[in-house]
């Protein structure tokens, strides 16, 4: 589903990411760990092409989106993304905030983006507050808002950006739980996240960054129970 | 004592004054109109990505706000003649033009300080949505802009109306102008002028207090 090769990412002459070569499969949950600063967020953020890649290939469905040709519209209405911060619009209503996107960009109508809206809210279990504003949800529940407004995208693969990290440790569960339903589901995820036990139960396969590389990576027992690299190492037994 | 008051200056004058006030009125809206506009576009100008554009964009910023309000008027009016671009700008024109230009600058100020106070994760979230650029800034960053620029604008409305005094100098028979005509005439400037200050309070009084009010129920 997602190819990258030799990825590269600086921010003038502070190299970010150091040749990253990383594959995600089709309903494959890949969780991305490793120390602040070690570049995960950016490696996510280049996905959707959030930031400008300084060089390498990333491929997503077939379509190479490092391509200049490549519509970046299509392509991140097609990669959903769910931010620390949630970034909800605050002028619009929870239910607003999921239509926008269906209607904008993909040209729904505005009744079938509500039904699909509804339906999602459901799903996340916030029926009830379509027609409040975000400011008046907690944070766990916004957050649940931002993934429903992503999924009503439809999207190939859900990015997502330390999605807890902002969240009361008490809110922190409903959130994992909507995201443990999607992986279920065979949603197609990469989750950049401090929540070990999430990455330990849910992923597929966990990739250990530090320093703008890959430095280890697969699955949750071998990384958690067995981890080869010594920066691996020391960063989980700070952790864990 | 009250026929006294009735018969005095006070009163007497403001025939006079009234349509100096519907001057100062009509040509700071019109002028605001005009300004918001331009600002509005010198002010996303600046927040071009090309240099060219936000360069001649801060340019006039700073040129409009470097320079007296006084000389530009009298620059419009008297400097740009038939000489020179080859026809004569008569002062209500002048009067428009000149607040509009003077106007924009601030403007061009608060709509970018506006935009720039939207936080970067919403122009990421809905470019993530796969919403284009200019469609982001519609739904999503000048919606929550406008409403932040609501007490700034306001005001720049009343800065724009009493800077609208500065016309008297060409004879626009605004409300400083008025009073000016009548005290030349009946040796009353003490009166008149404060029949002036006091209708200039009627219209910047109540603009304070309705901006005050649509600060609170816009809640910003």
């Amino acid at each position: 589903m997602i190819t990258v090769n030799d990825l590269h990412k600086h921010f003038g002459s502070l190299e970010v990411l150091k040749g990253i070569d990383a594959k995600v499969e089709e309903k494959e949950v890949v969780c991305v760990i490793g120390p602040s600063g070690s570049g995960k967020s950016t490696f996510l953020r280049c996905l959707n092409l959030l930031e400008d890649v300084t060089s390498g290939e990333i491929t997503i469905d077939g379509d190479v989106v490092t391509d200049p040709k490549v519509d970046i519209n299509a392509v991140r209405s097609q990669v959903g993304m769910v931010f620390q911060h949630f970034n909800l619009f605050p002028h619009k209503t929870v239910l607003e905030n999921i239509t926008l996107g269906p209607i904008k960009v993909k040209g729904e109508s505005e009744q079938e983006a509500n039904e699909n809206g509804r339906s999602l809210l459901e799903k996340v279990g916030l029926s009830d507050k379509a027609d409040m504003y975000p400011d008046s949800l907690s944070g766990g529940q916004k957050q649940r808002v931002a993934i429903a407004r992503s999924l009503a995208m439809n999207p190939k693969v859900m990015l997502f950006d330390e999605p807890t990290s902002a969240l009361d440790p008490e809110l922190v569960g409903d959130v994992l739980e909507v995201m443990k339903d999607l992986a279920r589901e065979g949603m197609t995820m990469v989750v950049v996240t401090h929540e070990m036990g999430f990455a330990r139960e849910v992923g597929h396969r966990v990739l250990f960054m530090d320093e703008g590389v890959i430095m280890e990576e697969g699955n949750p027992e071998q990384i958690f129970e067995n981890p080869q690299d010594p920066r691996t190492q020391s960063f989980l037994s700070k952790i864990l | 004592m009250i026929d006294d008051f009735l018969n005095s200056h006070y009163i007497k004058v403001l025939p006079d004054l009234i349509p100096g006030m519907g001057w100062t009125l009509g040509l700071t809206l019109a002028g605001l109109f005009l300004g918001f506009i331009l600002g509005a576009i010198v002010g996303l100008g600046r927040l071009s990505r090309f240099k060219i554009i936000s360069g001649f964009c801060s340019f006039y910023v700073e040129v409009v706000r470097g320079t007296p309000m006084l000389a530009q008027i009298l620059f419009i009016y008297a400097g740009l003649t038939r000489d020179v671009i080859g026809f004569n700008i008569d002062p209500i024109t002048t009067s428009i033009i000149a607040i509009a230009i003077n106007a924009a600058a601030y403007i061009a100020e608060i709509v970018r300080g506006a935009v720039y106070s939207i936080e970067k994760g919403q122009h990421e979230a809905g470019r993530a949505l796969g919403l284009s650029e200019k469609q982001t800034m519609r739904y999503i960053v000048w919606p929550q802009a406008f409403k932040r620029m609501i007490p700034p604008l306001g005001n720049q409305f009343v800065i724009s109306l009493k800077d609208t005094s500065l016309l008297s100098v060409i004879a626009v028979n605004e409300l400083l102008y008025a009073g000016k005509q009548y005290y030349n005439v009946t040796y009353t400037p003490f009166q008149t002028l404060i029949m002036v200050c006091l209708l200039y309070l009627c219209m910047t009084i109540p603009a304070s207090l309705y901006l005050r009010r649509l600060e609170r129920k816009l809640d910003v």
